[in-house]
């Protein structure tokens, strides 16, 4: 499965991590190319639903990230998504997906770089997992 | 947004001119907000990480209420306002008129490329054969002669470096929309005469000039040259200065004379610098010195080329003029230079190892040794290089360096921990602000940061020549030496570029050291009226302090406004209406952009035409050609205006470029431009092109196709679900109420009332003037007294202010809008008053003190005291023979860790009076660091070379006094001596602080949080720093943290100015995506209530149902996550819309 190219939801907050990826584009930095971004205001308003819905719907990976802690603009959303996103991955596995799928992180508005490596890390893992298996099962 | 009646200029687009802009324009001024630069966000835009949370979080200045006016994306990527009109790479040119009715030119540099066309897709980078250092990283990277000033803003235009440009002529070919002009024809047109007796130097000038593109000829003598001029049209002169016959300077005269617009330049050998510098009084525009390299002519050259090409001043009218220019550096490489940097690559300055910590920095934000890229160990941070130094010309304090060096120091630590050994050598630690000192003491404490005090006066290599070898002599007087692998120069401020010329033109004056002179007792009121200092143009600030006097010079510019009855028509804008389309079903009109010729092959039309024209809620499909152009936009007009359309989704290039259209596109056609969408469908593409050639197709399915009709639908889900109807607003009386009648109560309370508003001021005591009371004079010796008296005045008889003495808060509950207060007079009588907003304004007392005797002998006094004592004659120094004061005397130690800010300025004050009086009393101070911050430095230097003796002291060793034989004894350890000394006083005055007055009864009725010294917590101590958390309470003066009068007077305007913005309107609007409750599927949980970060939500328990402030919601969503019925619901987000994109995203 090494020519796998995986897709990735990426949901990013308005804020940070978007920027980020905006500045990942505009400086040209090569990351995977079936990426897509969901852009969200916080992602304390990122319901779990949303996450296991892209898992369903035959996302590879999923990643979530916001503003560094301390940094949100909405002052302490991104706390509220690392409890959920913890309680989330407990209970992945239960709907048939591995917790590797999916990834919390904070990328700040300048990292682009860093947005461009936690990228091609998440796909890398992702790539060892495999392609999803949600898309086939729901046939079955 | 409405628009007000007057316009304002903002000068400088740093974080003060920003801060000053979004002030004027969220209560309703047009402004006009330019920088030098060819991008906005000044200094701030190479910085990522802001202490206290060593993040960013510039963000939080963007607009709270009436977001939607504003971008509401990252503000360090860009700023749109519509009320604010941005012109980068643009200077103030001239000035006519007075406060209330200015004309002012703008003149505009030429960047080369036309940003109306640039789409920043960097395909002219990859072949711009020119590097040079990038500024941007303080020269530790290169860039091209094409580059983008600055990495992650919007709009991405890049511009070109005309000094460093070959003119080749790459870029051009590559460009997709013809976007560069590099005024090749522009410089053949530029004639240029040289004029020296020598030929070789004529000819080499020639061939130089020749090959920039310049139209070059050249005179071997004076009467030559004025011959070539008279018959030619020629724009620049070049001329030696010293020729037989004729001289340079009397060629000067006469060429000036008969043409008077022509530029001369003049050459001279070193001997004759003087006479170069003669001839630029009368008209030379500058000089090059001999034997010369040409990299120093041809900016010389170029620059007034580029002031000729620039476009026609604009000539605007304004009511008022915000200066926000920032600061400048000293070059540690000029003058003395024995610190290394320019010689050892690992000699940076602080600005420069910022960017090296930075991820769009030269090192992709690694930590590596500059020569060699290894990583790096060991790290000393050199304060004071370039401040504080008479040597240096530069007797004053940069005030923000020994916070910087922390912040660097501390994030290394964060990242590297022990790997990376910290060292800052320093000569007082001025950690003079709120919680400043405890930000030291976890740098100290927890992480290890080594403070040497100690002032580092060489750098050289060590004896490997590896390392640096740092040199610095103790207090001890003892020489030390050790070895780093880096060290980083504090460099201190001068006067930001080109202050000189523009207080020259706005006839301002300046200080001895170039910077702009603010009034008396005043930060931000220049000697000419109507214009106004904020930001650091005054002097260095840090972001708290440069965002506070920017509000205020946003506020006194408001008054100086609103006092010539409005000033200046606005442009012509009447409120729109928008079509109702709530209860239409979507239909999109897609209009997808062919862009220029070179893109047009890089879209396959037709195959997202058959792909989208299925969705049943596409109406149509266009495509148009160049949509970023005026004809483009006015077919899509036409577009929109010929179908039924109710939503607009255009495929093109970067949103960011799009945003002022949309908006005027929405005004033309009627729809909101919220229901207005633009997707970036051409990055694939690029990315495509330059990752070279078309990539090899997966399949039958093109890459870019997929990617581009993904980007599509997922936008098309966004848009299809987007709530058409128009945001909540809220009510607000237009009221407010001042709580605290001291000098920044009564500040805030004219600065409002003078836009009309009524206040009420109740104060605790039954008179005015707090602190003022028992304040004398300031250290600059102006009198405090005539302060108070005059501002009481101002406040008692002013027709919209009522005061209420001898009165208290006794209770409070409402909103931002309304909220009902009641008061409580002495009698006992009771009021409730209805207002909009508060302010808070309770100050501070000063200390008790509690040690060294006070209040057993009489000789000890508090500085509180010796004040009085000065002013009533009871203290004479005339009578005293020694005097020593103790400073921080409780302070910057737990319980109360922070420092007063002000306490050693007034034992300055008070030791320089009594010197005054009596040059023969011994003045002694004992101190931990000396906190002179900005000018107030030149009174400690001035109070040393009075006689006055300072004596350094540590926490652990503190000053011990004794009441032996009836006098006072002081012991303290001398560090100089290495000794301990004992001091008989006449009188000892300790140096207690400040604390709090804010009862915990008055926080509590309008839900403002104090922290944990009493302080008032800002929202956001550098972004929103008179802001309390809960939208519509603004504190100011020392309730919110320790300053002297000034300052206070200063936060009192910012605190008015924020407080205008709620009061300037009836109604409120909030923004679009903002809480909404499903009362049919609530259950009164109220987890929504707990988790709202703003307190926006409550349940009112008349309707009993759960209710949001629209305007105290900022529209995060996290209540819909907390939601467990999928009641809470956030317009412009709602679930359907997000699954729907989640469908789309993975569709393909």
């Amino acid at each position: 499965m090494t020519d796998f190219e995986p897709t990735i939801i990426a949901f990013v907050c308005n804020w940070c991590t978007y920027t980020a990826a905006d500045l990942a584009g505009t400086s040209r930095l090569a990351y995977p190319k079936n990426v897509r971004l969901i852009r969200v205001m916080c992602t304390g308003m990122i319901d779990p639903q949303y996450v296991i819905k892209a898992l369903l719907e035959g996302a590879d990976g999923v990643l979530v990230s916001g503003c560094h802690p301390g940094d949100c603009h909405y002052i302490n959303g991104n706390f509220k998504a690392r409890r959920r996103i913890k309680l989330l991955k407990e209970i992945l596995p239960r709907f048939g997906f591995e917790p590797q799928r999916l990834r919390l992180t904070w990328i700040g508005a300048s990292d682009g770089i860093q947005f461009a490596e936690t990228m091609n890390k998440l796909a890398a893992q992702v790539r060892k997992l495999g392609p999803s298996q949600a898309k086939l099962k729901m046939v079955i | 947004m409405r628009r007000k009646i007057g316009k304002a200029l903002v000068v400088g687009a740093g974080i003060g001119g920003i801060r000053a802009a979004l002030d004027l324009a969220e209560t309703g001024y047009g402004v006009t907000l330019i920088d030098r630069a060819p991008s906005i966000g000044g200094v701030l835009s190479q910085l990522d990480f802001q202490f206290p949370s060593n993040r960013c979080g510039m963000c939080k200045m963007l607009p709270m209420v009436e977001r939607d006016a504003a971008s509401q994306f990252c503000l360090r990527k860009g700023l749109f306002h519509e009320n604010i009109d941005i012109l980068t790479a643009t200077e103030l040119s001239a000035v006519e008129g007075e406060a209330g009715r200015f004309t002012v030119s703008l003149r505009e540099k030429p960047t080369w490329v036309d940003a109306q066309r640039c789409i920043g897709c960097g395909l002219c980078r990859t072949v711009c054969p020119v590097t040079v250092p990038d500024d941007f990283n303080d020269g530790l990277s290169v860039r091209n002669a094409i580059y983008l000033p600055v990495p992650h803003t919007v709009p991405n235009t890049y511009v070109i470096d005309s000094v460093a440009c070959n003119r080749c002529g790459e870029c051009i070919k590559v460009c997709p929309t013809d976007a560069i002009r590099l005024g090749a024809g522009l410089r053949r047109g530029f004639r240029i005469l040289v004029v020296d007796d020598e030929a070789i130097v004529r000819e080499s000038l020639r061939d130089i000039l020749d090959e920039e593109g310049f139209d070059v000829s050249a005179a071997a003598s004076g009467p030559e040259a004025l011959e070539s001029l008279d018959a030619g049209a020629y724009h620049l002169m070049l001329t030696d200065i010293k020729m037989p016959g004729m001289d340079g300077v009397e060629l000067l005269k006469a060429a000036k004379a008969a043409h008077p617009d022509l530029i001369v330049l003049m050459m001279t050998a070193y001997a004759t610098v003087e006479t170069a510098v003669e001839a630029m009084k009368v008209g030379a525009l500058d000089y090059l010195i001999k034997p010369f390299d040409p990299d120093a002519l041809i900016p010389m050259v170029v620059r007034p080329f580029e002031q000729l090409q620039a476009s026609r001043d604009r000539r605007l009218d304004v009511g008022a003029i915000v200066l926000s220019t920032g600061t400048g550096y000293f070059d540690p490489s000029a003058g003395k230079g024995n610190l290394g940097h320019g010689v050892h690559p690992n000699v940076v300055t602080a600005l420069a190892f910022e960017r090296m910590l930075s991820g769009t920095g030269p090192y992709e934000g690694r930590l590596l040794r500059p020569d060699n890229g290894e990583p790096v160990e060991r790290i000393a941070w050199l304060q004071c290089v370039g401040s504080r130094d008479i040597q240096a010309d530069a007797d004053f304090c940069s005030t923000i360096c020994c916070m910087h060096a922390v912040k660097e120091a501390l994030l290394v630590k964060e990242r590297y921990g022990e790997a990376v050994a910290c060292t800052i050598y320093y000569m007082d630690m001025r950690t003079a602000g709120k919680s400043f000192q405890r930000y030291r003491d976890r740098a100290e404490f927890e992480q290890g940061v080594r403070f040497t005090r100690g002032r580092a006066h060489s750098v050289s290599w060590d004896a490997d020549g590896r390392n640096l070898l740092i040199r610095d002599v103790g207090l001890d007087g003892s020489c030390r030496e050790e070895s780093f692998d880096m060290a980083v120069l504090a460099v201190g401020q001068r006067p930001a570029p080109a202050t000189e010329d523009l207080c020259r033109l706005l006839e301002v004056p300046t200080n001895a050291w170039g910077f702009v002179q603010t009034e008396a007792l005043s930060a931000c009121r220049t000697q000419r009226p109507g214009v106004f200092v904020g930001g650091a143009t005054a002097g260095l600030k840090d972001i708290n302090e440069s965002v506070i006097h920017a509000s205020a010079a946003a506020n006194l510019a408001s008054r100086a406004i609103h006092a010539a009855g409005g000033g200046i028509a606005p442009e012509a804008s009447g409120e729109v209406v928008y079509r109702d389309v709530s209860r239409e079903s979507a239909a999109v009109l897609m209009v997808l952009c062919a862009c220029g010729e070179g893109a047009e092959k890089r879209m396959n039309a037709d195959a997202l035409k058959r792909r989208f024209e299925k969705d049943p809620s596409v109406q149509q499909i266009a495509v148009v050609a160049e949509s970023c152009t005026d004809t483009g936009w006015d077919r899509i007009a036409e577009l929109v205006a010929g179908g039924k359309a109710n939503r607009v989704l255009i495929g093109a290039c970067h949103p960011y470029a799009y945003i002022r259209r949309v908006r005027q596109l929405g005004a033309q056609i009627g729809l909101d431009p919220s229901l207005i969408e633009v997707v970036d469908i051409f990055e694939p593409a690029w990315a495509a092109a330059r990752a070279g050639a078309d990539q090899a197709t997966d399949g039958d399915v093109d890459p870019v196709l997929a990617q581009q009709s993904t980007r599509i639908e997922m936008a098309l889900a966004r848009l299809k679900h987007r709530d058409p109807d128009p945001p909540p607003a809220i009510d607000v009386i237009q009221r407010a109420l001042v709580v605290g009648g001291g000098i920044a109560g009564m500040t805030a309370s004219v600065a409002i009332a003078d836009h009309g508003y009524a206040v009420d001021l109740v104060e605790k005591e039954d008179r005015l003037g707090g602190n003022l009371h028992w304040l004398n004079r300031t250290l600059e010796g102006e009198s405090l007294q005539e302060l108070r008296d005059a501002v009481t005045q101002q406040v008692t008889q002013h027709p919209n202010i009522t005061v209420h003495l001898g009165t208290e808060i006794s209770g409070g509950y409402g909103q931002v809008g309304r909220f009902i207060t009641t008061l409580r007079d002495a009698e006992g009588a009771v009021q409730t008053l209805e207002h909009g907003t508060a302010v808070l304004a309770t100050g501070c007392r000063e200390a008790a003190a509690q040690s060294y005797g006070h209040g057993q002998h009489p000789a000890v006094v508090t500085q509180r005291e010796l004040e009085q004592r000065l002013a009533d004659g009871t203290v004479d120094p005339a009578g005293l023979s020694s005097v020593v004061m103790i400073q921080c005397v409780g302070s910057r130690e737990e319980p109360r860790n922070y420092c007063s800010r002000v306490c050693c300025a007034t034992s300055l004050k008070h030791a320089l009076t009594m010197k005054e009086n009596n040059p023969d009393i011994a003045v002694y101070v004992l101190y931990r660091d000396m906190m002179t911050p900005g000018f107030a430095e030149t009174y400690y230097t001035r109070a040393r070379q009075a006689g006055v003796l300072f004596v350094q002291y540590e926490t652990t060793a503190k000053p011990e006094v004794d009441f032996g034989d009836g006098g006072v004894t002081v012991r303290a350890t001398d560090p100089i001596l290495g000794k301990p000394v004992e001091i008989a006083a006449d009188l000892l005055v300790l140096a207690t602080g400040m604390t709090p007055r804010m009862a915990p009864a008055l926080a509590e009725a309008f839900g403002v949080e104090t922290d944990a010294d009493g302080f008032v917590a800002e929202a956001e101590s550098k972004w929103r720093p008179v802001d309390a958390i809960r939208e519509g309470v603004f504190a100011c003066g020392t309730a919110l943290s320790p300053r002297s009068v000034v300052e206070s007077i200063a936060t009192g305007e910012a605190a008015a100015q924020r407080a205008l913005r709620i009061l300037d309107q009836k109604r409120l609007p909030a923004g679009r995506i903002v809480a909404e409750v499903r009362h049919s599927l609530c259950s009164r949980c109220e987890r929504c209530i707990a988790d709202c970060p703003y307190g926006a939500r409550v349940l009112s328990p008349d309707e009993d149902r759960i209710l949001v402030n629209p305007a105290m919601c900022q529209g995060c969503g996290s209540c819909a996550a907390v939601c467990p019925n999928g009641a809470a619901v956030v317009r412009g987000l709602r679930e359907k819309s997000m699954m729907e994109t989640i469908d789309a995203a993975l569709a393909l």
